[in-house]
């Protein structure tokens, strides 16, 4: 494994164990009497950091879900083309995405959000998420221009 | 001005999307570049990045949807305790002997492990590597070894904790924990069935499937001694959901604390086991994230179009009743399954024929039953079929002919299990019904 994929899982997947400890000390302080305040809040972001990596590592592994009926019964160069042409229409909907995305948080600027309770600022959520879009986007842009074994 | 916000606009969208998943686009970006270029036409560019925008956002936040990766987390960290060796050699000791008793015991493995993990493909490849050495070693005939393992791995989508419940609750906005617990009764119905299947075919042919040694009542307790904390894990998750002490989401946190405490105890929590965790869940996550943006970016396209009015119109004006409407939908539901992957089928025909069903009087918890019941299916039918496949991939030395010449029996089985819930709603609606969530 690669050094940027080994701190994309360990980020992703201390986020994972974040929201598995978050919701179940929730779920015994509900019980016993001292309820975790704003616990979804907490939960919010750890589920955007491990989400938003998520979609990186399934972009860099190719394991996004394709229908493969007619393609696999293609030549090897046809193949090749198809799978560019897959990776071109991802990119196309990573790109749709994050112009949509930062759009939106251009628009929301000066509106200050925050969450309710905690007062988690979105705007750094919406960073992090456009920031994993950009990545997912720059793994398919090396793709589709880059040599294939 | 032409208007474009027509169920014509709609219908076009959804040719140009078949287009494109058979060319090999991917599902998620294709429904989502559909949708968003359908939206585009309809209402204008900047009313269409903006609701990409919230959607994105809102799905990587939603509290809910976090549930899929917890309930993936928990499904990686047990598969490092081979829990699903644990249960086939539990179920294989107590009824292993009997005639036919591996096929049982692989049936019993699968709803076991279909408990840990809400995927057939998982369901039917760690079951099959345990449960059809042992079938081969001890005799069967294998159209039956494989093909029990093959349909009894559908079972992995239907038990809950189930990824395409999950994602059926997200796109049809219902609740999890109700799905989850209208799943109970079709799941355990489903494996009856494919028990009677077994049951049947060895009486009819005795030759299929020998006789083995009973295992002393020692080894028997030894074997359900290994899977109790599981077992108590698990009652917990689902039965905490089914009472409402729990959310999904909550159920989903403490079945995964509970996996990674139960591997420490076991010794079996290794950093390169807990990396390995975290790499699967991640990219199986991230896989259905896409595909749940792009499926909400297309149903929102479908709703603008009236596509959605006009098909529920359309087949309220045949005049067919309710079961004739219910066959034609599990009907076109079977045939597009055949090409179709099992998600993509989910996502792009919920947006269309959830209303058409409601409109029958049935509800969507019902449908999503339903339509992951006719998944299942697709998954042990040709041409797609990936259980048949995966079992392949384990029998390699058998075809994929003999393969599905021993799901046919089951699939029979498959067929008069949909048409009993259409005409007995009941099978999924009482339970929660009468639990009240």
């Amino acid at each position: 494994m690669s050094k940027p994929m080994t701190v994309i899982i360990w980020i992703g997947g201390i986020a994972l164990l974040l929201a598995v400890g978050i919701d179940t000390v929730a779920v015994i302080g509900r019980h016993v009497g001292f309820p975790l305040t704003g616990s979804i809040e907490l939960m919010q972001p750890v589920i955007l950091i491990s989400g938003a990596l998520a979609l990186v590592v399934a972009t860099i592994e190719q394991s996004h879900a394709r229908v493969r009926l007619l393609v696999d019964k293609l030549s090897a160069g046809w193949r090749d083309v198809a799978d560019r042409f897959s990776d071109a229409l991802t990119l196309l909907f990573f790109l749709a995405l994050l112009v949509g995305s930062v759009w939106l948080a251009a628009d929301l600027w000066n509106g200050y959000e925050q969450s309710e309770w905690l007062g988690v600022p979105w705007w750094t959520l919406r960073l992090i998420a456009n920031l994993c879009l950009l990545s997912a986007s720059a793994v398919l842009l090396w793709r589709i221009f880059g040599k294939r074994p | 001005m032409i208007e474009l916000a027509t169920p014509g606009t709609g219908l076009i969208g959804i040719l140009i999307l078949l287009a494109l998943l058979l060319a090999g686009g991917r599902i998620g970006a294709v429904l989502g570049l559909v949708g968003l270029g359908g939206l585009v036409v309809t209402l204008g560019a900047e009313a269409a990045f903006i609701k990409s925008g919230v959607i994105v956002i809102d799905t990587l936040t939603r509290y809910e949807l976090g549930t899929l990766p917890l309930f993936l987390f928990m499904a990686h960290i047990f598969f490092s305790v081979d829990a699903s060796r644990d249960l086939f050699d539990a179920a294989a000791k107590l009824v292993g002997h009997r005639r036919g008793g591996l096929a049982y015991a692989s049936i019993a493995g699968c709803a076991g492990f279909g408990t840990i993990n809400g995927s057939s493909l998982a369901t039917t490849a760690t079951v099959g590597l345990v449960a059809y050495p042992e079938m081969r070693r001890r005799g069967y005939d294998d159209r039956l070894s494989t093909g029990t393992i093959a349909v009894g791995g559908t079972l992995g989508q239907m038990i809950p904790p189930s990824g395409a419940l999950i994602v059926f609750g997200i796109i049809a906005e219902t609740s999890i924990g109700s799905l989850f617990t209208a799943a109970i009764i079709p799941g355990i119905t489903q494996a009856l069935f494919y028990a009677l299947v077994v049951f049947i075919l060895v009486r009819w042919k005795p030759e299929l499937a020998p006789a083995g040694e009973r295992a002393p009542w020692r080894e028997r307790f030894r074997s359900l001694g290994r899977i109790w904390e599981i077992a108590l894990l698990i009652s917990f998750v689902i039965g905490g959901i089914a009472l409402g002490w729990i959310s999904p989401a909550e159920a989903a946190a403490i079945g995964a604390a509970g996996a990674l405490l139960i591997a420490t105890m076991r010794r079996k929590l290794t950093r390169e086991a807990l990396v390995h965790a975290f790499r699967e869940t991640l990219r199986t996550s991230g896989l259905i994230y896409l595909i749940i943006i792009g499926a909400l970016i297309f149903s929102v396209f479908v709703g603008v179009t009236g596509l959605t009015d006009a098909a529920g119109d359309l087949v309220q004006s045949l005049g067919l009743g309710r079961f004739w409407t219910l066959v034609l939908v599990a009907l076109l539901l079977l045939i597009l399954g055949s090409v179709l992957d099992g998600l993509a089928l989910m996502l792009l025909t919920t947006p269309i024929l959830l209303p058409i069903v409601e409109a029958t009087g049935l509800s969507a918890i019902w449908f999503g039953i339903f339509i992951t019941r006719a998944m299942e299916i697709g998954f042990v039918h040709p041409p797609l079929g990936m259980n048949l496949y995966i079992i392949q991939g384990v029998a390699k030395d058998v075809s994929i002919d003999r393969i599905f010449r021993g799901v046919l029996p089951f699939l029979a089985s498959d067929f008069v299990h949909l048409i009993l819930l259409i005409l007995f709603p009941a099978i999924v609606l009482w339970l929660p019904a009468v639990l009240g969530t």
